[in-house]
């Protein structure tokens, strides 16, 4: 508008250099052309609007304008301009020879936003001196038709007005059309995406409606039937305003169904109306509906304000303006509707186009933004929470996995409390009956300390990481037992292959795997006179077989007693899940066969 | 001694501050003819101190001394005196505390509480290569040292890498076997296996230094 402005500065430079007409005379006539000057002539002042000076059905009336020219003006072509074609029909006459006029108005949109008119006078038509100018009209009062002031610049001197007035009335219409056909097609696209976003719906109606009010002006080879135009023009003139209205609505966040249902029907009424009512009688109509719908957009802002309390943003404080603007540029329009304001002057509704359709953008994008953000929010804090529920059941493990570890240190107390009550505890039990039985024999004092001493340190051995190696734990039997098996002069042999990994060797079943070795070699090596032991150890399929056999006395009869108890060495053999198996025949060597699963 | 040619004596000092024990494994020594007490120590610094002046072919340590840990003194030891054969005194001959100590330089252990003649086997075994090595220790020695030939490579220990015979010693002992029966095994003297254990036993010491150096250096020690 500011481009207009200057446009306009620009234009008024050279008025100098043209004439406007606003003074003449006027007479009702339909005659085809100037009646003569003993016509009763009445003075008239131009603009003049027929609502006011000659209402009532269309008539056809006579202006006849004088004007003067240098010599010099004579000789020069001139323009014509009329601010606004601004009736039915409109013929000009120069020096009574007719020289154009407007075509007529096949397209409704030339009655309702009313283009500028220019017009070439060439100079042969003009004489130095008085010359005069006639117009027939032919203008409905109903619609506002009447004749504008008449401009009649020298040369190109009238052409910028015009240029401003067609700039300002119909290229800016072509272009708020394109921009709110783009914006519908976006706004389409949009919703097309997310359907349950009325919002986007509304918003591409509207910008529709916008666009398909321009429409006229992009085919003007597109004349519709005459008996159209009044709904037509209706159509264009208000049909955005309902899909307008209810979009506003929806950006506050309201739903009123009974008052929208109200402004459809109403809407549908008047456009019924200007079908069936003839051109003529269009005129209340027009009033009533553009008074409503102002009334309309004027509530709508106010409900929006409203609405925003307490949170007001950029964007609806753009949308507040743009509305503000849009009441004013209507409250514009409807003054010169009503003949309150200059007729001449600009028609200007449609500036708010732009304003709205962007301030509703704004918002929508807004929304969409903060829509975005409180996504981004929520999922920060999503992955907040999961952060936070993954350190708590980490947590949660470490807890259960320290109570584990407790269970499992107090089930290690549990078993080496149980180990020193049956090895140690019971050796040094032992021991210390026959030390206090009063006369305890050096010797056998040595040898149960030296059992006893074993003892602890098969238990300290069975702590050792034996790595499921069998072969290892046979071996440190062997190693522990080394004094023992040197002293007794026996031959050993000493037959450990490698061996397949054992899954359970826990100290616990090392600690007893061990016993049961020594048990068994103790048993040979201290009571069965034997001058040969073997032990051998081989994998036999999923199982381990452990041999400490000896050329003795063997047992005096089988499952008998020997040592500590061949029925203990049984028992911790089941709790391996194996078995223990004794082979003995009296005075020919005793074997005692270790078996054991190779896992569990 | 005039009536020589007898068994070269070997000499034996002792650092031990719990004084029954300490009588003990003297009386142990003493009952050797070939063994030669030149002197008992009962703490560390005492004993880093005489070392000088007596050294003993053999040195026998607690680990627990009441001034300075026993590694301490062994660490030393072996580095000042490489002659001297280092034997660790220990309850149980545990797994943590012996492997420590061969890292640390001892040639083996001895049990507390064993008999009295082991004692004096003992000594004559690690004059001649090393005390027996428990089945467990072979084990933790054939882990340790059994680096694949990448890593090796990398971490600049190849030198400590077993060789293909000492793996198999190490695992026939891991296993029960006796020296001997290791030697028949495999085909050689008890005194190559003798040798070869000496060699492990410093590849031992090598590595954990370098270990050490390694580990130094992964966690920015040493730069």
């Amino acid at each position: 508008m500011v481009v207009f402005a200057l446009a306009a500065g620009a234009a008024c430079a050279q008025e100098s250099l043209v004439h406007t007409l606003e003074r003449g005379d006027f007479v009702l006539s339909d005659a085809l052309t100037p009646p003569p000057d003993d016509a009763p002539w009445q003075p008239v002042r131009l603009p003049d609007n027929w609502f006011l000076s000659h209402p009532g059905d269309t008539q056809v009336g006579w202006y006849r304008l004088p004007f003067d020219l240098t010599a010099e003006g004579a000789r020069i072509t001139h323009g014509l301009y009329l601010p606004r074609n601004s009736a039915r029909r409109l013929d000009f006459f120069f020096n009574r020879i007719r020289q154009g006029g407007n075509r007529g108005y096949g397209d409704p949109g030339a009655r309702n936003w009313a283009p500028p008119l220019a017009n070439t006078v060439p100079a042969l038509l003009l004489k130095p001196g008085r010359n005069v100018m006639h117009i027939r009209v032919v203008a409905v009062p109903e619609v506002r038709q009447g004749l504008t002031r008449v401009m009649l610049g020298q040369g190109g001197a009238s052409r910028p007005l015009y240029e401003l007035r067609y700039a300002t009335q119909v290229t800016t219409f072509f272009m708020f059309g394109a921009a709110a056909l783009l914006c519908a097609l976006l706004a389409a696209g949009f919703w097309l995406r997310e359907r349950s976003d009325t919002t986007l719906l509304w918003f591409a109606i509207t910008a529709f409606a916008w666009a398909a009010a321009a429409f006229p002006w992009l085919h003007g080879a597109y004349t519709p039937r005459e008996f159209f135009h009044g709904p037509l023009a209706f159509a264009l003139r208000f049909a955005y305003a309902v899909p307008m209205l209810v979009l506003c609505l929806r950006v506050a966040g309201k739903r009123w169904p009974l008052p929208e249902a109200a402004l459809w029907g109403f809407t549908l009424v008047g456009l019924g109306l200007t079908w069936l009512l003839s051109e003529e009688r269009q005129g209340p109509v027009i009033t009533y509906w553009s008074v409503t719908y102002l009334a309309a957009l004027f509530a709508l802002l106010v409900v929006l304000v409203r609405s925003q309390k307490g949170r007001r943003r950029g964007a609806f404080w753009l949308l507040a303006a743009a509305l503000v603007f849009a009441v004013g540029l209507n409250a514009h329009d409807l003054a010169w509707w009503m003949g309150w304001i200059d007729y001449d002057s600009f028609q200007l509704a449609h500036f708010h186009i732009p304003l709205v359709l962007f301030a509703i953008g704004a918002t929508i994008i807004d929304r969409h933004f903060r829509t975005v953000s409180a996504v981004e929010r929520a999922k920060l804090e999503l992955e907040g929470r999961v952060a936070e529920k993954a350190r708590e059941i980490e947590a949660n493990y470490a807890r259960i996995q320290q109570a584990e570890h407790e269970r499992a240190l107090a089930l290690e107390r549990q078993r080496i409390m149980a180990d020193m009550h049956d090895g140690l505890g019971s050796t040094l039990v032992g021991l210390l009956g026959s030390v206090q039985s009063g006369k305890p024999a050096l010797e056998e004092v040595e040898r149960r300390l030296l059992d006893a001493l074993l003892e602890l340190r098969l238990a300290v051995d069975a702590l050792e990481p034996m790595d499921g190696d069998l072969g290892v734990v046979l071996g440190n039997v062997r190693h522990r037992m080394r004094a023992a098996i040197e002293d007794s002069g026996v031959k050993f042999h000493w037959q450990v292959g490698e061996l397949p990994h054992v899954s359970y060797l826990t100290p616990q079943a090392i600690l007893a795997v061990q016993r049961i070795i020594l048990e068994a070699l103790t048993n040979s090596l201290r009571h069965s006179q034997a001058s040969a032991v073997t032990v051998s150890a081989q994998a036999e399929g999923r199982w381990l077989r452990i041999q400490v056999a000896d050329d003795g006395v063997g047992f005096k009869e089988p499952g008998a007693s020997r040592g500590r108890g061949l029925d203990n060495l049984r028992r911790r053999a089941a709790d391996l899940g194996g078995t223990l198996d004794i082979q003995s025949d009296h005075g020919a060597g005793a074997s005692v066969i270790l078996r054991l699963p190779l896992t569990h | 001694m005039p009536d020589a040619p007898a068994a070269p004596v070997t000499s034996v000092a002792l650092v031990e501050d719990d004084s029954a024990t300490r009588e003990r494994l003297a009386a142990s020594v003493r009952a050797q003819k070939s063994l030669l007490l030149v002197a008992e120590y009962t703490h560390g610094a005492q004993a880093l101190a005489g070392l000088a002046l007596h050294a003993p072919d053999v040195l026998l340590v607690d680990l627990g001394l009441p001034d300075m840990s026993g590694l301490e003194l062994i660490r030393y030891a072996a580095e000042r005196y490489p002659a001297c054969d280092i034997l660790v005194v220990s309850i149980f001959g545990d797994e943590a505390n012996v492997l420590a100590a061969l890292e640390a330089g001892a040639r083996g252990y001895l049990l507390k509480g064993s008999l009295q003649h082991d004692i004096a086997f003992d000594i004559r075994d690690i004059r001649n290569g090393g005390s027996p090595l428990s089945p467990v220790i072979a084990r933790q020695m054939l882990k340790r040292l059994r680096i694949p030939r990448a890593l090796a490579k990398k971490t600049g220990e190849e030198e400590t890498m077993l060789t293909a015979r000492e793996g198999e010693i190490l695992n026939a002992i891991s296993r029960g076997f006796s020296y001997a029966e290791t030697a028949q095994m495999l085909g050689v003297s008890v005194g190559t296996v003798h040798s070869f254990l000496k060699r492990i036993y410093r590849k031992l010491a090598v590595h954990s230094k370098t270990e050490a150096v390694f580990e130094a250096n992964r966690l920015g020690l040493i730069r």
